[in-house]
């Protein structure tokens, strides 16, 4: 058969994101897939040398549109790494359960993406429903909706509001009690079963090989999470299950980004429940006239897509000399999809590209 | 931790000759290596348990005249000793002609981390099968991330060469 060539997106209908791949195809099968980033690339890294150390937070939250506060909170740990900033016990817990609230609403929005691709649109109104709600608590916490600027060298911005606890319990509540019924029309749904299984599979060996980090590692099998390798914030002080599964596909991993939410919820209350009292921010040196010596930086955690890295390089001025990202989408996106997307159907493209997690805006920086 | 990094840095030092290891703080140790010995040093690591690469950084030492590559190892395993330790491979390029050679034989993931360098840095990884450009929309004499490249220069030689709304009206009138 003919060997056609399928560009797919970024206007494409099912492509989420500023990306485009290029399709080689043979009738419904793909051949070669070759990923074309670059629609978003704003140069952060580069903008990020050119402005003070405080200046850099509005910046680092817009690098990924859909979890602003892992990327604010690696800069944040870098910074405090170089200038030798101690951060109060209860700034960690504010810290762990405001990452645990953008991990939940983060997980509500891929969802979202990969419910409304295969067309349930009632789960994806759900999902979208719900992370509205999460929302709500981050406005009430720190002004603003989407970009939050809260976490801060030496702690938190604001400690949590009067009654803000109950809101958060109360909210996810209201998140958990719909579990059923998001098993019963969506993961539990032959229909999904039947698009997700044996889709995109990768083997643990395979997953080594190609630098995979996250839920795509996690599904298939290896229980590697950050915030039990390198602890940071307060995630040494609260007991928490890391949730993986064995096939390495679509639907596993899917399941796997459930589990995590669940898990999340349930953190958050322990998490709550032994909060101890005291001040929420440390005293850093006067913004205007901060200079941290020569030094480098290297901090990591656990995003909700994977491994989040940041190489950070000071030299005794009051910018950053170098700044270097490293974001889980960078090889899901670049490497492995180009390898899981051979030998599937065109239909499945979406499918095994949700799946993987994939932003866009992660790749480009 | 403290008995795992001193059998690591014995056994490096015992490996290679010209390698320099400093143990920076708990869970950061630095490697410093020749340019040529970059692929012996990544490999043994590697069957060392140290087989994630997380990242490929440059940094431009613009005084120095050098770039400074970074290579980032990390472990996949489940133990937390051995997985919290964070490997900082650095090595050393000229500035003026900068060539490589690729690491992709020992971690197939450094493919598109090299291809972001040679476009933001202009550094060359002799072996490697595609340095197209992966990011960037046009090209320019000075690559964009290194410490040199003028912004307000670029902005000139490319964009004020298109003509404004007012200055198209004004030849479309005489035309």
């Amino acid at each position: 058969m003919r060997e056609l060539e399928l560009y797919y997106g970024p206007q494409h209908l099912g492509m989420v994101g500023n990306f485009s791949i290029t399709l080689g195809v043979e009738g419904d099968r793909i051949v070669k897939a070759t990923s074309n980033p670059g629609f978003l690339h704003r140069g952060f890294e580069k903008l990020m040398e050119q402005r003070t150390w405080i200046q850099n937070f509005p910046l680092v939250c817009r690098i990924n549109v859909v979890e602003p506060d892992h990327m604010e909170l690696m800069y944040a740990m870098a910074v405090e790494k170089l200038a030798g900033i101690e951060v109060p016990e209860r700034a960690q817990y504010i810290r762990s359960i405001y990452l645990e609230l953008a991990r939940v609403s983060s997980h509500l929005f891929g969802l979202w993406a990969y419910a409304n691709m295969l067309g349930f649109d009632t789960v994806a109104n759900w999902a979208m429903y719900h992370r509205d709600l999460v929302l709500d608590l981050f406005e009430e916490l720190t002004g603003g909706r989407a970009y939050h600027i809260y976490i801060w060298p030496g702690g938190v911005r604001r400690d949590f509001p009067e009654g803000f606890k109950d809101k958060i319990v109360n909210t996810l509540h209201t998140i958990g009690s719909c579990v059923p019924d998001y098993d019963d029309t969506f993961f539990n749904n032959r229909v999904f079963e039947k698009r997700a299984k044996g889709i995109g599979k990768l083997t643990q060996k395979e997953a080594v090989e190609m630098g995979a980090v996250g839920q795509v590692l996690r599904a298939t099998g290896m229980k590697r999470d950050i915030r039990k390798q390198e602890p940071y914030a307060a995630y040494d002080q609260v007991e928490f299950n890391v949730p993986t599964r064995e096939d390495g596909d679509a639907y596993s991993r899917i399941w796997v980004v459930r589990d995590e939410m669940i898990e999340s919820v349930h953190m958050i209350f322990k998490l709550l429940d032994q909060m101890p009292e005291g001040v929420a921010y440390n005293k850093v040196p006067n913004p205007f006239k901060w200079k941290i010596p020569k030094n480098e930086a290297y901090v990591r955690c656990e995003s909700s897509r994977g491994e989040l890295g940041l190489y950070l390089v000071s030299n005794d001025t009051d910018k950053p000399y170098r700044a270097h990202y490293r974001t889980p989408s960078f090889n899901h996106g670049l490497t492995i999809l180009e390898k899981a997307l051979v030998n599937e159907s065109v239909s499945d493209v979406g499918n095994i590209m949700i799946s993987l997690y994939i932003t866009a805006p992660e790749i480009d920086r | 931790m403290n008995h795992l990094r001193q059998i690591l840095k014995d056994n490096l030092l015992s490996s290679f000759e010209d390698i320099k290891i400093n143990i920076a703080e708990e869970n950061r140790i630095i490697i410093e290596c020749r340019k040529e010995s970059i692929i012996t040093v990544l490999s043994h690591l590697k069957s060392d348990g140290f087989n994630h690469l997380s990242l490929i950084s440059c940094v431009d030492w613009i005084n120095e005249n050098t770039f400074e590559l970074v290579y980032i190892l990390t472990a996949y395993t489940e133990d937390p000793e051995k997985g919290g330790l964070n490997l900082l491979v650095k090595t050393k390029v000229v500035r003026d002609k900068p060539t490589l050679y690729t690491v992709i034989n020992v971690f197939s993931n450094a493919e598109p981390f090299e291809r972001e360098l040679h476009e933001l840095y202009g550094i060359h990884f002799s072996g490697h099968p595609r340095l197209t450009p992966l990011l960037l929309e046009r090209s320019y004499e000075i690559p964009p991330f290194r410490k040199d490249f003028d912004t307000r220069q670029y902005v000139e030689d490319f964009f004020k060469q298109i003509p404004t709304i007012e200055e198209k009206k004004r030849t479309n009138e005489r035309t």
